[in-house]
């Protein structure tokens, strides 16, 4: 998949020159397209899905609901938040995850503040998550309506998730720190586990279940601002991946996160695909396409637990 | 989880004498006439009411007088047609959905209205807003059976899933929306002031054009208010008191989307204002439909205006376009009642 999609576009190149060209051999135009314009894309496309599906994969095991992840409550709206933020204050490109990350905090504590005390129920969850999601979006709105034409298109590209023009420096920025973000997952992947065992056995077993998930929950947090400042908050990939892999690989190891992330990276990459060389549209940003395969989903997994006898939380 | 136990059961009313209901519709009214008095006196400009006053009587010309017939006149009328538009709506959805969080707004009916009428922009290149009109209705009633479709599938209507369908569609309908305004600068330009939502600028006609739509949705929705107060029982209560309450759920719904398109189709989409103005009207009124439809048709201009008036206020002499405003006032609204919904 990563060599198609070094290989195709305007200029086809044959797939072994495309990962000759890779590592700066062959032909300079191929050198040059297959470095500075694909390469950078295709790994944004790769380190993004994978941060976006590890984030979803954390949230829901957290709440133990497949419906909580970084775009429904909110986190990866106050990602965009920030960065467009950032592109009205006309800083260098390459703060963008900084910025990204301080919105997705902000989108954090503001659910935190008005969340906290049920202990983060998920209903409630879900809807403070959407009330965040609507203010930063007002905010948004706000700059768009204001920003020049030129700048509310960028900022618009932004919001809707998008992988046009990626260049090295913010692929090592972001990528750099998503890669940390995801090793630090697996490193805690046996907290998590402990955690599913329930609250009073995690505590029997030497575990703060509240510290530990409040850290894990910020780690979600800063994983999806992270994925979300390479391309924009690209929807329900975060949502839909971890139940891919669950119905694929069943329950969690560290196995199946590998899978989540794997699969996270090709989903992004082939929804890429589809704008760039299948749909005849021209010039889609990918969340458009996510979103559109993304929320049947959503909806079958809310029917299905309509049908599920209740569980507690 | 997603399942919540059923709405709470409304608080009791605080059971208002009979005889102080008239009295809070005039002081509300009272109110109302305050706010259309600030919209047109307060803004970039500062005019002294007695001079409104003039240029209303038409004994003032040219200067102020101008500013206030020929803008602010024209903004505060669409601001109170387009509030009590939504207000009512907003009351009406609450009851026939019998959920707390129902909206135009969470209801996704906005977000199809906007996404016609972008999608219309884009392909048939439409530039005025009396043009949008039909587009922004049509979105809105496609929108408004889908997110009505999506809670029913399971038996009954949920709030939470509710309001969740309906941001999920919204979520949809916005990325498409995006990709428009993407692939078209010509589309971007005509449609991001659009969309944010506004009441200045606009013209009287396209309020014209939408006017009988906003009549009967207004109508509709004060003939089926006694009805939803069966409704509030629960449909096979309602079903044994006699009221057909299919029949009041096509009608109510009716009166939804013609109240939010016709809306949507003079101002934009304006957020929040259906959600919010039920829930100001209820702890003053009671939950009888019979007030609190009349009551949300005096509620929902007072809010437009004020978060309109706000909006000029807050960064003179430029403004901020009422829409988001209302946002910005509303977001921490729907998070203190999701509080109250999920509070048990």
């Amino acid at each position: 998949m990563t060599g198609l999609a070094l290989s195709t576009g305007q200029v086809r190149i044959p797939l072994p020159d495309a990962l000759r060209a890779l590592f700066g051999f062959g032909a300079d135009g191929d050198v040059l397209v297959v470095r500075e314009f694909r390469a950078p894309r295709v790994l944004s496309a790769l380190i993004a899905g994978a941060g976006l599906a590890v984030a979803g994969s954390l949230l829901q095991r957290l709440f133990r609901n497949p419906l909580a992840s970084p775009d429904v409550i909110g986190v990866t709206g106050g990602a965009s938040f920030g960065a467009v933020l950032l592109l009205a204050t006309g800083a260098p490109q390459a703060l963008t995850p900084l910025a990204a990350l301080g919105g997705g905090l902000l989108a954090a504590a503001l659910l935190g503040a008005f969340a906290w005390r049920s202990r983060m129920a998920v209903t409630r969850l879900v809807l403070v998550g959407l009330a965040v999601q609507a203010g930063l979006a007002a905010a948004v709105n706000l700059m768009i309506v204001r920003f020049p034409a030129e700048l509310a298109g960028q900022a618009l590209q932004w919001t809707t998730g998008s992988l046009y023009g990626r260049t090295w420096p913010e692929v090592w920025a972001a990528g750099g720190a998503i890669a940390v973000a995801v090793a630090a997952v697996f490193l805690l992947n046996r907290r998590v586990a402990v955690l599913d065992l329930g609250d009073d056995s995690a505590g029997g077993l030497g575990l703060d279940p509240h510290r530990n998930r409040l850290g894990l929950l910020l780690l979600a947090v800063v994983l999806a601002s992270l994925a979300a400042a390479l391309t924009g908050p690209v929807a329900f990939v975060a949502l839909a991946v971890p139940h891919l892999t669950r119905l694929l690989a069943g329950p969690p190891t560290p196995a199946t996160l590998a899978l989540t992330a794997l699969t996270g990276s090709l989903l992004l990459l082939a929804a890429d695909h589809l704008v760039l060389h299948v749909l005849p549209v021209h010039g889609l940003p990918v969340g458009a396409v996510t979103a559109t395969l993304g929320a049947p989903w959503l909806l079958v997994l809310m029917i299905r637990q309509g049908r599920l006898p209740q569980r507690s939380s | 989880m997603l399942r919540t136990e059923p709405p709470a059961p409304a608080a009791p009313a605080p059971r208002l004498p009979a005889t102080r209901r008239p009295l809070l519709l005039v002081a509300g009214v009272g109110v109302l006439v305050l706010c259309a008095a600030l919209s047109l006196a307060l803004g970039s400009r500062s005019i002294p009411l007695a001079a409104v006053v003039d240029a209303l009587s038409g004994t003032a010309h040219g200067g102020d007088a101008d500013v206030v017939v020929g803008l602010r006149v024209p903004r505060t009328v669409i601001g109170v047609t387009v509030g009590a538009a939504l207000g009512a709506a907003g009351a009406v959805a609450q009851g026939v959905t019998r959920n707390p969080l129902a909206s135009p707004t969470t209801l996704g009916i906005n977000a199809g209205a906007s996404f016609a009428v972008v999608a219309a922009i884009f392909a048939l290149g439409l530039t005025h807003p009396l043009e949008f009109v039909w587009f922004a209705v049509a979105g809105a009633a496609g929108a408004a059976l889908l997110a009505y479709g999506m809670a029913r599938r399971s038996g009954d209507l949920d709030p939470v899933r509710l309001a969740l369908g309906g941001t999920v569609l919204s979520a949809v309908l916005a990325s498409w929306t995006s990709a428009l305004m993407l692939a078209s600068r010509r589309t971007l330009d005509e449609a991001r002031f659009w969309l944010a939502g506004s009441i200045s600028g606009r013209s009287l006609d396209a309020l014209y054009q939408v006017l009988p739509l906003i009549a009967v949705g207004i109508v509709l929705a004060l003939l089926v208010s006694p009805a939803l107060n069966a409704l509030a029982l629960g449909d096979e209560t309602a079903q044994a008191l006699g009221v057909p309450v299919a029949r009041i759920r096509v009608l109510g719904g009716l009166a939804v989307v013609l109240l939010a398109a016709g809306s949507v189709a003079v101002a934009g989409p304006v957020a929040f204002i259906g959600l919010a103005a039920p829930h100001l009207v209820r702890p003053l009124l009671g939950n009888d439909h019979r007030v609190l439809v009349p009551g949300c048709l005096i509620a929902g201009p007072v809010l437009l205006l004020t978060a309109d008036v706000l909006g000029r206020l807050v960064v003179r002499p430029s403004e901020i376009e009422v829409g988001i405003v209302t946002a910005f006032l509303g977001a921490p609204l729907l998070a203190v009642l999701a509080r109250k919904v999920t509070s048990r």
